[in-house]
């Protein structure tokens, strides 16, 4: 139930790896001591109260915020002190919380932007077209992304990241904001990524988002690892229950 | 408008989709640059044609003043490239533009003829890419940005003003070639192009044409640049530093890259300033004219290369007439203009009027059909 | 002993005066950029509508301390319009506003040249000098240093103390916060706008008597204040202060061993420096060792 690997274990067993990540701001620890595992092909859903340090997790985990203390192995290779870019490169992309699109350009641009990096000039008119179609933003191709509805922003940074072609797609709160009809579209689109072989990491607050998506899932509480395993273990889990599922819901 | 939407660039039809002027016209248009149509091309051609044959219409009197106005559009490009492109708000560009103009001044004194004024002129270009490139560097692998990049940038900028402007002693000389203090540099050569008696002297009618055609290739170069992979990159960084990063992009590099460039840029602005002029001096250091770019590039359309090139020209040729004809009241005017411009069109005048074209031709009589 | 005396005491006493000028430059500007993330390029010229109003009203007869009291009341209600009519449109929009208030100044500068001429009569310096062997000194020179401490004891009183300087503190840290609270966030920028140009007015009023009165005058003012804002970082009263000692001190020593040339390079020099090392600036590194210790 609890995650404590060790690091006997073999390299490129698990495509995600961290090892005692910490994250101190001034006196508060955000991210204390975890120890994570992503096998490849897992949609694993990160959850947790507020403030328990899920959305630091994941900023130290694509290199946008520096750790205290621990390392992040990717592939099985020590990724601590690789830049964003080069993590990037790795293959780990990102959505953030609140939609970081171009809000100035067209949706198409948006998606030109990553998608240069895999895809030639010959193509990529038509590869942007399909990256639109998939997540059903094509006639919106002309449209400002700042004059898009907040679902529409939310799935136009999904396809972004997803453009990259990561092996690792982080998600913070992929459907927050969002209608049940939007939020189960969202689901949708989740599943389609995995189905093509990508792993991803997704924090949310839904839980009912999170049935439809989680093959596995973490607790995160005060910056801690709480628990882990399938989500029906999680939801009867009677410690969980009293300190998040109880809480609010 | 729900027509073009899908690729932004409406493809000419008429070779063949592999044919050479389809690949040069890819290259050329893309969502970054203003003028995607064969209208456009037409007017351009027409544009280039009229600067080409404008010498022979007017006295050697006007065509160096606009052989000037045009030459002011490479300082208006390099801010447009580094700040309007790639988000970089630099406050400095006049230091490159000054720099190089120094240099190719010590050079050129110091070597006399054609050779001389070809070596200022690769030195001068070479040594403020140079200077670029140190500041850029210490900056954005300093982790400086925003504001920031301005404050520094001014504040070279004014070290070199301070500096320059008291080196009117004997001591202050390089080779022959006197720095001169506030008084300035004087009896700078003008350019030479060529190797010793068949060199042609640029200056008056061939300095002219050595401006418009410089401008014209600078001009589709830097179109060619932002249209490119590179060119969403910069455009990227400056709408969204951090996502950009995010998607295996090195933003230090692109952005110390497209701030060397400009430099480069500024730099050759600078040469040609000092070259027409004979003559350069510290206020090309100072507080005014280090503002000056970013009025010109402000008014016309910062985001835009021919927004910078026009605004560049219409301000400077506005602000000349007025000096002229408006006599105390030119700065009030001037003033009053950047004013409106930032309250009313904050993205400069070129994007909206290129935004209303179709609608003004429309109207006029006879005008074009309504697809 | 002897010969050592006045020169540490000229050194002392040209970094008392340099420290009053940045920490007299720079506060107006300081309130305006860290309340309200407005940059006024034409903080400069607001100084110069303050020396204006007390040089012309000086000459019209008025004793010279009310003549300075009609300098900061103009500059204020000067402020107050241009707040009204122009800054207002500009919050959240840095760049946009240094390049409009860029146009402001230039229209300030020749609008006081066509109106008054290319200059006016100077006022005179009162008080005369310190006398100490060879070696001399303006009083009143040393008397806007010790302006200077006053007007950072005022501003500490009018932040800590007064209901504005409450909803100013809580306006600079959260601007949604604070309206939902039902702070009046307009009035306050309006309020802060206003107190930002009567200082500037103030500074004016001060330096007027020290000073040649020309529109382009400002200019003098204007890079010691950006430079001294910036090097303080977001906090007004500490980062500013922090920010005249620093940069006072090393302008005063370069300028006492190589000259004002020298000392003004040098403080441009350290700006570069202090943002590469600190880009949040004095404020910054006062809030890093602050979270160290906790």
């Amino acid at each position: 139930m609890t995650a404590s690997e060790t690091t006997t274990d073999v390299a490129g067993a698990a495509l995600l790896r961290t090892e005692g990540l910490t994250k101190q701001f001034g006196g508060l620890m955000a991210v204390d001591d975890v120890d994570l595992r992503i096998e490849s092909g897992d949609i694993r859903c990160l959850i947790g109260p507020n403030g328990a340090g899920k959305s630091t997790l994941l900023k130290l985990i694509v290199g946008q915020l520096e750790p205290s203390a621990g390392q992040v192995f990717y592939r099985g290779e020590d990724i601590t002190d690789l830049s964003q870019h080069d993590r990037a490169r790795e293959g780990l992309s990102m959505k953030f919380q609140v939609p970081a699109v171009y809000g100035d350009l067209s949706v198409r641009q948006n998606v030109h932007i990553p998608l240069q990096r895999e895809v030639s000039r010959r193509d990529i008119d038509a590869e942007i077209d399909e990256t639109l179609e998939s997540f059903d933003l094509l006639d919106e191709a002309g449209t400002r992304a700042d004059d898009l509805a907040h679902g529409q922003q939310q799935w136009l940074e999904i396809a972004m990241a997803a453009a990259l072609d990561p092996d690792l797609l982080l998600l913070d709160e992929p459907a927050a904001g969002m209608s049940v009809q939007e939020t189960e579209r969202t689901a949708e689109y989740v599943h389609r990524l995995n189905d093509r072989g990508v792993t991803l990491l997704v924090i949310e607050h839904d839980i009912d988002f999170v049935r439809s998506i989680a093959q596995s899932v973490t607790v995160l509480h005060q910056g801690e690892v709480f628990a882990e395993g399938t989500i029906d273990e999680i939801e009867d889990d009677p410690e969980v229950r009293r300190i998040y599922l109880g809480e609010g819901h | 408008m729900a027509s073009e939407t899908t690729t932004g660039v409406e493809r000419s039809t008429a070779d063949a989709p592999d044919g050479p002027l389809t690949r040069v016209r890819d290259a050329l248009e893309g969502p970054n640059t203003l003028g995607n149509s064969r209208a456009f091309w037409a007017a351009f051609v027409a544009l280039v044609g009229f600067l080409f044959v404008y010498p022979m219409l007017r006295s050697t009197y006007y065509v160096n003043n606009t052989a000037f106005l045009l030459a002011s559009a490479f300082l208006g490009l390099s801010l447009c490239l580094v700040w309007g492109y790639a988000g970089i708000f630099s406050f400095g560009q006049v230091a490159f533009y000054g720099v190089a103009g120094y240099t190719f001044g010590v050079v050129s004194i110091n070597i006399t003829g054609p050779l001389g004024t070809v070596a200022g002129l690769t030195v001068g270009v070479l040594v403020a890419a140079g200077f670029a490139f140190v500041i850029g560097y210490f900056m954005f692998y300093g982790g400086v940005s925003d504001v920031y990049v301005a404050i520094i940038t001014l504040a070279v900028t004014l070290v070199l003003n301070t500096f320059m402007g008291q080196t009117a002693g004997e001591q202050w000389a390089v080779g022959t070639a006197r720095l001169g203090g506030f008084n300035g540099m004087t009896e700078i050569p003008s350019l030479a192009l060529g190797i010793g008696d068949t060199a042609i002297r640029v200056a008056d009618v061939p300095f002219y044409y050595f401006v418009v055609g410089t401008l014209l290739v600078t001009y589709l170069g830097l179109r060619v640049l932002v249209n490119s992979d590179l060119g969403y990159v910069m455009v990227g960084i400056r709408e969204n530093e951090e996502r950009t990063e995010l998607f295996g992009y090195d933003t230090r590099r692109v952005k110390l890259g497209t701030f060397t460039l400009g430099g480069a840029l500024a730099g050759f602005g600078g040469i040609v300033y000092a070259s027409w002029g004979n003559y350069i001096d510290p206020s090309v250091f100072g507080l005014t004219f280090a503002a000056l770019p970013i009025i010109w590039v402000a008014t016309g359309g910062r985001k835009w290369l021919s927004g910078a090139i026009i605004g560049t020209f219409v301000v400077t040729f506005i602000s000349q007439k007025l000096s002229v004809f408006g006599g105390q009241f030119s700065q009030i005017i001037l003033g009053a203009l950047l004013l409106i411009v930032i309250l009313g069109l904050p993205e400069g005048f070129v994007p909206q009027i290129h935004a209303r074209l179709p609608w003004l031709l429309n109207r006029l009589p006879g005008g074009g059909d309504s697809s | 002993m002897t010969a050592l005396l006045p020169q540490v005491l000229n050194l002392l006493l040209q970094f008392l005066d340099s420290f009053g000028f940045l920490i007299l430059s720079a506060v107006g500007l300081a309130i305006i950029f860290g309340m309200m993330g407005v940059i006024n390029l034409a903080h400069g010229e607001f100084i110069t509508v303050g020396a204006y109003g007390t040089a012309l009203s000086y000459h019209a007869g008025l004793p010279l301390v009310a003549a300075m009291v009609v300098g900061v009341a103009t500059t204020t209600v000067f402020g107050l319009i241009l707040e009204f009519t122009v800054v207002r449109r500009l919050y959240g929009r840095l760049l946009d506003s240094m390049v409009a208030t860029w146009g402001i100044s230039l229209i300030m500068i020749q609008g006081l040249r066509v109106v008054f001429g290319s200059s006016l009569d100077s006022i005179g310096t009162p008080l005369g000098n310190i006398q100490y062997g060879t070696f001399s000194y303006s009083t009143y020179r040393l008397l806007l240093a010790g302006a200077s401490l006053a007007l950072l004891g005022a501003l500490y009183w009018m932040f800590t103390a007064t209901e504005f300087g409450t909803r100013a503190r809580a306006t600079i840290q959260d601007e949604e916060m604070s309206r939902a609270l039902g702070v009046d966030t307009n009035r306050m920028y309006l309020l802060t706008f206003g107190i930002g140009s009567a200082l500037a007015g103030l500074t004016g009023a001060l330096y007027a008597p020290t000073m040649t009165i020309v529109p382009g005058m400002g200019s003098t003012f204007l890079v010691e204040a950006f430079v001294t804002v910036v090097v303080g970082g977001a906090s007004v009263l500490v980062g500013t202060t922090g920010a005249g000692v620093l940069l006072g001190a090393i302008n005063a020593l370069f300028s006492n061993l190589f000259g004002t040339f020298a000392g003004r390079m040098a403080l441009l020099v350290t700006t570069i420096l202090i943002i590469r090392i600190l880009p949040q600036g004095i404020t910054g590194l006062l809030n890093q060792i602050r979270e160290e210790e906790a």
